[in-house]
């Protein structure tokens, strides 16, 4: 449950609970097999030839071939395919950053302090929330062609530095409030302000929060489409769900093979991402301990 | 040096005169958003004393969809252009299919359309209908575009309202791909132009018949547009008279009924396979996920059908008599009405589609040239035998073409898809024929006005 | 909800004793709420800036265009004000208005309660310390690190057509297989199964929630005699209570504007028959495909007051079930 109350419980539990953990991972396994299959397949079709891709529904190529790897990274001329996931990546980092910091302060102000129309407030981030953005797509192009942003990264980016993303607003509002008033209270009668507040208490104990939000931040802008498609028209910007696509065009020119592979290669940096945060996300409450 | 390499290097001086700051907006953009209008207004007007002096530097932007190597292709042309004319800077953009129109309307809708922008007829009479694109009837009346040596059922294709609105990138006509390696080792013949569709299903149950589980002899288009057109206009009739529909719900009941007796005698497959290659890319057709020995699609698809499978291919026209196939535009070149230079569109555009060098250059990857003087040196320098194929098959259905009609019109791609909707209703066993006729009439009611 | 063990005041850190501070009725409300409003302003400053300078003028355009004809393409002078023309269509004449608003009723209420199920299954089974579980946490979220790729279309084919893998399956115990992506019957089904595998997203919140739930919670409950399933439900419950309730509120948010899947796995028609054709993929055809985006405003809007209204329905349940811990339950 814990790694800090040491090796007591841990041990206990081995001794006690060892068919059971067998039982509780072979479970996990089973499930694991399941849940992995089709991206399992989708390996095994990035080492397809390009005769057998479309034709073989199989996990398994007849005849595989790693070939897709360098033609996929080198599918265009001018431009490698890690040229995209820079691209990709420099916008994720920037995202990531500027979410966890906007949307804490904006998450505290509505958890923990008590201003006028606070709840009205409140309803209109959860509000913004709600409408389907093809609506939104044309009115914000407008604004962001009228300040001069496109092709440029500041429409991806800037709109998070101000906390546009309610739904992280949301995840850590609901986290703060999951975290005792009783330190809230202790740290103001050894005299922190609400900054002080915000400073020692809440930043340390809202870290499962942040790493979340830093986890999906770094995700979805990873995956996003549209937007990036829109705001950035130079084929050099392109990033890498972008130049996915590229491989397939309905009406022509279609490399599947190259596509499977260069997706295989695009989930690994968030797989690796994920695989560093989630040590993060578990060092809880527990561990990071109070220091105010 | 090419401009998809320093994108840098060029966006500042190209893009200044149409988004009033270069890169070094970034940090100004956010605190000169108050004066933008001021600087818009000043923009504009340098730009106007510009265009008058034919030397001054220019940069058209220029968006595409397609695959890389048609970007190479294109790209490459660009750079010939740029080189004869060292004033015009070209920036050139592409994606893939998917995207594109969201895109294009985005930014059109911005204010910001590209200069010269690729364009099909599914969505030309939109465009043109709304004003997005540019007349170049002055233009190909003052001879600046030269269309003269272009079919003139080519260049009509390309005009709405009378005006001319787009110019063709290239020619291509729908023809039926077959599988001819497994045919031949099924023993039966291979498909020939100027089939009946009787004599096609038949053969196809054939083929069903001989190639036993999992294969089929054709493929259904019962939902697919361009099918039904040319089997309206096989029969002289057409698709769409101006903006209305020009068959009748009659026809269309008689389409899926026969598609559906095909069904059953066998020639083509269940409604989910044909599902799989309804709408689907290149690589959903039958011929290449080896379920069925033919696929309705457009000649110069050939080449990338043949890459996807080991079977040999091979292709003839639609069953029918050929007349009711017409010279068709793959692809169209349009200029945007918001453009500041209006000569250079013109210009690349007549570029695009005389000059013998750039024609080399492009080859046959949206269609046959145009140019037909340049369709015939194309033509001998091929030597990819799938694109020589596509060649010699057009050469030889062209005589028995028929007259081009209008470009369809505003609503015809909703209109297609509500094609697809009812026809797989039929397909499905969701609905009659007569009732998912009648189904599609009363939606093209509303969508065509 | 009534616990049975009481959190320890304020214990944070198992490493130092508990820190014995003040309890909430010790701090006088009247003075904490003293220079809070001037300090809640300034934190709210950024994301008031957001809402004034980007949210608002797209949102309130959007408002603006569903009472007009605009169509994307056609210049501004063109564009004229309708009334409630474009309101009175949709739900007077608009049959496939109609339809998707019902695939998409039945897509949220059927698929968010099971994601949320197999979120929370997976979260409480890797929610422990021991070797390799970082790597197991990692391998249930791989799918939903594909997101909408291009590759989902393909891979959804491969598993659920008539000769996918998902009917091999099924033949191993001689039950006759379907086309499920390809059957108007089943297609929706198959979305709702891709929309469950990437659950990802939940168990991650989930699992930052049950690290919030305090350790000491569990010992003193244990000491009271609480096995395992009773401190399932008296303590991570309802000290999850507040994930639980944010994770409901957003994927079924999510489950209503339910695009991408549709999209990639239907090439964008909603196909077969419609079967798929969620309400913001008809959306986005009214919008984007048919150039009606003015109809498409209202289409939006019209969406935002139903899901409002089911956000407010869960919000005003919220303060019976849902546990705060700031003990502050509005």
């Amino acid at each position: 449950m814990s790694t800090a109350d040491g090796g007591g419980a841990a041990r206990r539990r081995a001794a006690g609970g060892t068919a059971r953990g067998v039982a509780r991972v072979a479970v996990l396994v089973a499930i694991l097999v399941v849940v992995l299959y089709p991206l399992i397949w989708v390996l095994g079709s990035s080492l397809k030839s390009p005769t057998e891709v479309a034709s073989n529904l199989s996990v398994i190529p007849q005849d595989p071939t790693w070939a897709n790897y360098p033609d996929g990274w080198n599918y265009l001329r001018n431009i490698s395919f890690g040229r995209f996931f820079w691209n990709s990546t420099v916008i994720a980092a920037a995202t990531v950053v500027a979410n966890a910091v906007s949307c804490l302060l904006a998450a505290y102000a509505f958890a923990r302090l008590r201003f006028r129309a606070r709840k009205m407030w409140f309803a209109i981030m959860i509000g913004t929330l709600l409408l389907p953005s093809h609506v939104l797509i044309v009115p914000q192009y407008i604004m962001f062609n009228y300040f001069g942003w496109i092709d440029t990264p500041l429409p991806l980016i800037v709109p998070k530095l101000l906390a546009t993303e309610a739904f992280f607003v949301f995840l850590m509002v609901q986290f703060m409030r999951g975290i005792p008033r009783e330190l809230d209270d202790a740290a103001k009668i050894d005299g922190c302000s609400p900054f002080g507040v915000f400073r020692y208490v809440i930043v340390p104990l809202a870290r499962p929060a942040l790493v979340t939000t830093a986890i999906f931040s770094f995700i979805w802008t990873w995956n996003d489409f549209l937007t990036q498609l829109i705001y950035l028209p130079s084929v050099s910007s392109y990033t890498v769900p972008i130049g996915l696509r590229l491989f397939i065009d309905s009406t022509g020119q279609t490399s599947l093979g190259p596509m499977f592979a260069m997706s295989v290669l695009s989930l690994l940096p968030v797989f690796l991402f994920f695989l560093a945060f989630q040590k993060m996300l578990v060092q809880g409450i527990n561990t990071s301990g109070l220091k105010g | 040096m090419h401009p998809a390499t320093s994108p840098t290097a060029n966006t500042p001086a190209t893009r200044a005169h149409r988004t009033p700051f270069g890169r070094r907006r970034l940090l100004r953009g956010i605190a000169a958003t108050a004066v933008v209008p001021l600087v818009l207004g000043t923009a504009a007007c340098g730009d106007d004393a510009a265009s008058s002096d034919p030397d001054a530097p220019v940069t058209i932007e220029f968006f595409w969809w397609g695959g890389e190597s048609r970007a190479a292709l294109t790209e490459q042309a660009l750079d010939l252009y740029e080189d004869k004319n060292p004033n015009v800077t070209i920036n050139p953009t592409w994606q893939a299919f998917t995207g594109y129109y969201d895109k294009l309307a985005t930014i059109s809708a911005g204010g910001n359309a590209p200069d010269i922008f690729q364009i099909d007829d599914n969505g030309l009479a939109e465009y043109a209908g709304r004003n997005v694109t540019l007349d170049l009837t002055p233009f190909v009346s003052s001879g600046d575009i030269d269309l003269s040596n272009h079919p003139e059922s080519l260049t009509q294709y390309g005009q709405i309202d009378g005006k001319q609105v787009a110019v063709a990138a290239g020619e291509n006509t729908p023809a039926m791909v077959y599988d001819k390696t497994k045919i031949t080792e099924l023993g039966l013949p291979v498909p020939e132009t100027g089939w009946t569709y009787d004599e096609f299903v038949t053969w196809s149950a054939q083929v069903t018949e001989a190639a036993g589980d999992g294969y089929w002899g054709a493929m259904d288009p019962s939902a697919d547009y361009k099918a039904l057109w040319l089997w309206l206009r096989s029969q002289g009739k057409e698709f769409y008279d101006g903006p209305q529909l020009a068959f009748t719900e009659a026809d269309l009941t008689e389409w899926f009924q026969f598609w559906l007796d095909a069904r059953e005698a066998g020639a083509t497959p269940p409604a989910d396979v044909v599902h799989e290659a309804v709408g689907g890319g290149v690589s959903d057709q039958l011929v290449v996920t080896g379920k069925g020995a033919t696929s309705f699609m457009w000649s110069n698809q050939l080449s990338e059908l043949g890459k996807s499978t080991e079977s040999e291919l091979g292709m003839v026209a639609y069953p029918g008599d050929p007349k009711g196939q017409w010279a068709r535009a793959s692809l169209y070149w349009a200029g945007s009405r918001s453009t500041e230079h209006p000569e250079v569109v013109a210009d690349v555009i007549d570029f695009l589609a005389n000059d013998p060098e750039a024609a080399q250059i492009l080859g046959v990857d949206r269609g046959l040239p145009s140019n037909l003087d340049n369709r015939e040196t194309v033509q001998a320098g091929l030597d990819d035998p799938y694109m020589t194929a596509t060649v010699e098959f057009e050469n030889a259905l062209i005589p028995q073409m028929g007259p081009a009609p209008a470009p369809p019109p505003q609503g015809h791609g909703p209109l297609r898809s509500t094609l697809t909707t009812v026809a797989e209703s039929v397909t499905y066993g969701q609905a009659s024929p007569a009732d998912a006729a009648a189904e599609f009439f009363r939606q093209a009611e509303a969508t065509l006005e | 909800m009534a616990m049975t063990t009481k959190p320890a005041p304020a214990t944070t850190s198992t490493t130092t004793p508990a820190r014995s501070g003040a309890r909430r009725g010790s701090a006088p409300g009247a003075s904490r709420r003293h220079g809070e409003g001037l300090a809640g302003y300034v934190f709210l400053s950024p994301w008031l800036l957001g809402l004034m300078a980007i949210t608002a003028f797209p949102m309130l355009f959007s408002l603006y265009l569903s009472f007009t004809n605009y169509d994307i393409l056609s210049s501004w002078d063109f564009v004229e004000w309708v009334g409630f023309e474009n309101y009175w269509d949709l739900f007077v004449n608009d049959q496939t208005f109609r339809h998707s608003a019902q695939v998409t009723l039945i897509f949220a209420f059927v698929a968010v309660p099971l994601k949320l199920a197999a979120a929370l299954s997976v979260a409480l089974l890797l929610n422990r310390e021991s070797r390799g579980v970082g790597l197991f946490r990692s391998l249930f979220y791989l799918p939903s690190l594909l997101g909408g790729s291009v590759a989902l279309a393909l891979i959804w084919r491969a598993m659920f057509s008539g000769d996918g893998a998902f009917n091999d399956f099924l033949g191993l115990f001689g039950i006759p297989g379907q086309p499920w992506v390809n059957d108007p019957d089943w297609a929706l089904e198959t979305l709702m199964v891709l929309a469950i595998w990437q659950f990802g997203a939940p168990m991650v919140i989930f699992l930052a929630g049950l690290k919030q739930v305090p350790t000491e919670l569990y010992e003193a409950a244990s000491v009271d005699g609480a096995g395992k399933i009773r401190q399932f439900f008296n303590v991570t419950l309802p000290m999850l209570s507040p994930v639980i309730f944010f994770n409901l509120v957003l994927e079924t948010i999510n489950g209503f504007q339910g695009f991408t899947a549709a999209f990639v796995i239907s090439n964008g028609t909603g196909g077969p028959v419609d079967s798929t054709m969620l309400y913001t993929l008809y959306l986005y055809t009214k919008g984007f495909t048919e150039f009606q985006m003015g109809y498409a405003s209202a289409l939006a809007w019209v969406f935002l007051i139903a899901i409002g209204l089911i956000t407010v329905l869960f919000f005003s349940t919220g303060r019976f079930w849902v546990h705060y811990s700031d003990g502050d339950n509005d």
